[in-house]
């Protein structure tokens, strides 16, 4: 709340005041993107002596011809798509519903909330627990209830190993898109679905015609944030499975951190990582698109 | 007032923690040194670091008690010394490793410190495993190799060849009680138990001498679809899952006759007291007729940081800690079994002498790796054994070409 009768204090001033939070921006982000830039078009290993020999666009070319970037790739979009697509549809839901509740919200956001503020690894060894095959509590109900005979191995073959790590992270994050959903619900004028209601439309036409296009920014930021999360996931494979069975859930994050970590193929670990980043520049500009350019228009 | 005191408590408690954490290390003279290890479950190595500081008074060597996941304990150390950071001045050191580190110029050359009384004592493999390319990186602490273990209860004399562990397995399994475990798991555990089985076929992976990749033979085939005929059979289907640890809470627990895994297990099944105590017994892992078995060697030991301030000091707790008294304060408490032949019991002389490493090749982590993920495509029959191992011979050569 400036006064207007104040002086502005001058540029120089001004420049100043954002140069704490530049440096750090510098120093944490722009730095890391150039150097890591920078070694993607190098040979940078231990061959090397971990000097950089400038090769161009080798590292992206391998890539191309890379089985194991193939898999790595399928394995964390699919993950990706299906994983997002379940936390947004049940997200929302747990919105709309909550949104519903007049007392007792806070409440309710606060319990929804819960995993979402637990750290991933210590989540996936929670769900690592569950899964066991012999001491696991979700083969326990299951053969209590006779519904499976034998303990099912569920991190031992690959469709299941990988529907486990997607219900371990369905169950962290979905709170994140609800929450951000909910504060668009709740963004939303009341008196617009009245307007609905004298026009004699139902709770879809409010849906349909009030509530998403209101949505759609917020329907844009949780599924960006919640995209590049996902085919950024690391933690929660690392330590559920390692990648396993046979390679059919790594993701590229963990190809990555094996190729930089233990290869020490420092040039090539950067190419993988630049590769991720060009695909989710792409997917966010399609995601923008389809999505805020409408709300653009509608508004 | 009431919200504005307890803000203002908040944000000053924030800028107190901030403050405190931002103070870094205590500098300057005795600031000491450190060696990063496993959890001490036994406090033993506390005891051997006091022992130490007392009786040699100097920079004191603080332990630092790492994960216990030997891999995340390698990439701890790889990312210190990649940005040539002193915060490890000693090394805990897997056979494993010394080749990568040691090519990267991470540990400092050791070979003229070993006296010949101690190059006498260590185990050939042992002392062999901790050099690269003639030289010694690691001193030798403790030696591993993989044994089979059996229910003495159950079988009369141990089987000796594939044939014969398939049979017993076979017969004596019962619904709660399954043949034989072992570590099917894609990580190196996996990488152990299949060089056993393709050395006891007559195999090998890679030469350590000339690089040649032998994956794409035979026997290699045969190795894989020994291994992959148990999964469902005499083990559980879930074998493919297990680590060390899995498979010998199933066996301590009476709940197979056969199991292949580290002698630790001995060590824990004789402490237990419970009723398997004098039912377990171990034999050397099977073979095929006509060949012989072949152990997986493993082992630690204590390198040096290129990167340490004091080196000198550093050979001063290697020195000490590798020595027969503290070798065997560490036996004793842990069960493992020390790098020095004057230590090993004799029932174990014969396995540990006999073992044989993995390939010393800087490259190892990879190629590991390239091993590890068709061997488990094979186990959980997402590939064909041959297509298993024309890849990984394929991607193998590859990665050892250049």
């Amino acid at each position: 709340m400036r006064n207007p009768n104040q002086k502005r204090p001058g540029r120089g001033l001004e420049a100043l005041f954002y140069l704490p939070a530049a440096v750090l921006l510098v120093l944490v982000v722009v730095y890391p993107i150039v150097r890591t830039t920078f070694f993607s078009f190098t040979r940078t290993t231990l061959d090397t002596g971990f000097q950089s020999e400038f090769v161009g666009v080798q590292n992206y070319l391998r890539l191309v011809s890379d089985s194991r970037f193939h898999t790595t790739l399928w394995v964390t979009t699919s993950f990706t798509v299906i994983s997002v697509a379940l936390e947004f549809a049940l997200g929302l839901l747990l919105a709309l519903g909550a949104d519903s509740f007049v007392r007792g919200r806070g409440l309710i956001r606060a319990f929804f909330l819960a995993p979402w503020t637990l750290p991933t690894a210590i989540i996936a060894v929670l769900w690592a627990w569950i899964f066991n095959d012999q001491y696991g509590v979700l083969n326990a109900l299951l053969t209590k209830a006779h519904i499976v005979q034998t303990p099912i191995a569920w991190l031992a073959t690959p469709t299941s190993a990988m529907a486990s790590i997607i219900i371990a992270d369905v169950w962290k994050t979905t709170p994140f898109v609800f929450l951000v959903l909910l504060a668009g619900i709740q963004n939303v004028p009341r008196e617009l679905y009245e307007a609905v209601e004298i026009d004699g439309g139902g709770a879809w036409a409010k849906f349909r015609h009030v509530t998403w296009p209101f949505l759609l920014p917020f329907v844009f930021i949780s599924l960006v944030f919640r995209l590049i999360q996902s085919f950024a996931i690391f933690d929660l494979v690392y330590v559920m499975t390692g990648g396993g069975p046979g390679g059919a859930t790594e993701t590229v994050s963990v190809y990555a951190y094996q190729t930089y970590m233990r290869y020490l193929d420092i040039g090539y670990a950067s190419a993988q990582v630049g590769a991720v980043v060009i695909i989710l520049a792409v997917t966010t500009y399609v995601l923008y698109r389809l999505l805020l350019r409408r709300y653009a228009r509608l508004v | 007032m009431k919200r504005a005191a307890v803000q203002i408590s908040l944000w000053s408690g924030l800028a107190i923690l901030l403050a405190y954490s931002l103070r870094g290390p205590q500098s300057g003279a005795g600031a000491g040194l450190s060696v990063l290890m496993e959890p001490d479950g036994t406090g033993v190595w506390r005891d051997l670091v006091g022992q130490f500081n007392r009786a040699y008074p100097g920079p004191p060597v603080r332990l630092i008690e790492g994960p216990p996941a030997t891999n995340t304990r390698e990439d701890l150390y790889s990312i210190s010394f990649l940005s040539r950071d002193a915060s490890y001045d000693i090394v805990y050191c897997d056979s494993i490793w010394v080749a990568k580190f040691a090519a990267a110029g991470w540990l400092r050359d050791l070979s003229g410190k070993l006296s010949d009384g101690d190059r006498s004592d260590f185990l050939p493999v042992e002392l062999q495993a901790g050099s690269y390319q003639g030289k010694l990186y690691r001193m030798p602490a403790f030696t591993d190799a993989g044994v089979l273990f059996y229910r003495k209860d159950l079988v009369q004399k141990p089987p000796e060849t594939f044939e014969d562990l398939v049979r017993l397995a076979t017969a004596l399994r019962t619904a709660d009680r399954w043949g034989f475990l072992w570590q099917g798991k894609q990580y190196e555990g996996l990488v152990a138990v299949f060089l056993e089985v393709l050395r006891g076929y007559g195999g090998e992976w890679i030469d350590p001498q000339t690089r040649q990749v032998r994956l794409n033979s035979p026997q290699a085939i045969q190795a894989v679809n020994f291994l992959r005929s148990t999964v469902g059979t005499i083990s559980p289907p879930a074998v493919t899952t297990y680590a060390e640890e899995d498979t010998r809470n199933i066996f301590q627990n009476g709940g197979a006759v056969f199991l292949r895994n580290w002698p630790y297990v001995w060590t824990l099944i004789q402490r237990s007291g419970g009723t398997l105590k004098d039912r377990v017994g171990i034999a050397p892992m099977v073979h095929a007729p006509g060949q012989k078995s072949a152990a997986t060697l493993g082992g630690w030991g204590f390198g040096i940081s290129s990167y340490s301030r004091d080196p000198e000091r550093a050979w001063q707790f290697v020195e000490f800690v590798t020595r027969r008294e503290q070798l065997r304060q560490v036996q004793q408490r842990q069960g493992r079994i020390p790098a020095r032949r004057s230590l090993i019991p004799p029932e174990m002389l014969p396995v540990v002498e006999s073992a044989r490493p993995r390939p010393s090749i800087p490259e190892y982590a990879q190629a590991s790796d390239i091993l590890q993920r068709w061997l488990s495509a094979a186990l959980t029959g997402r590939v064909s054994s041959e297509r298993a191992m024309k890849e990984a011979a394929a991607e193998t050569s590859l990665l050892l070409a250049k």
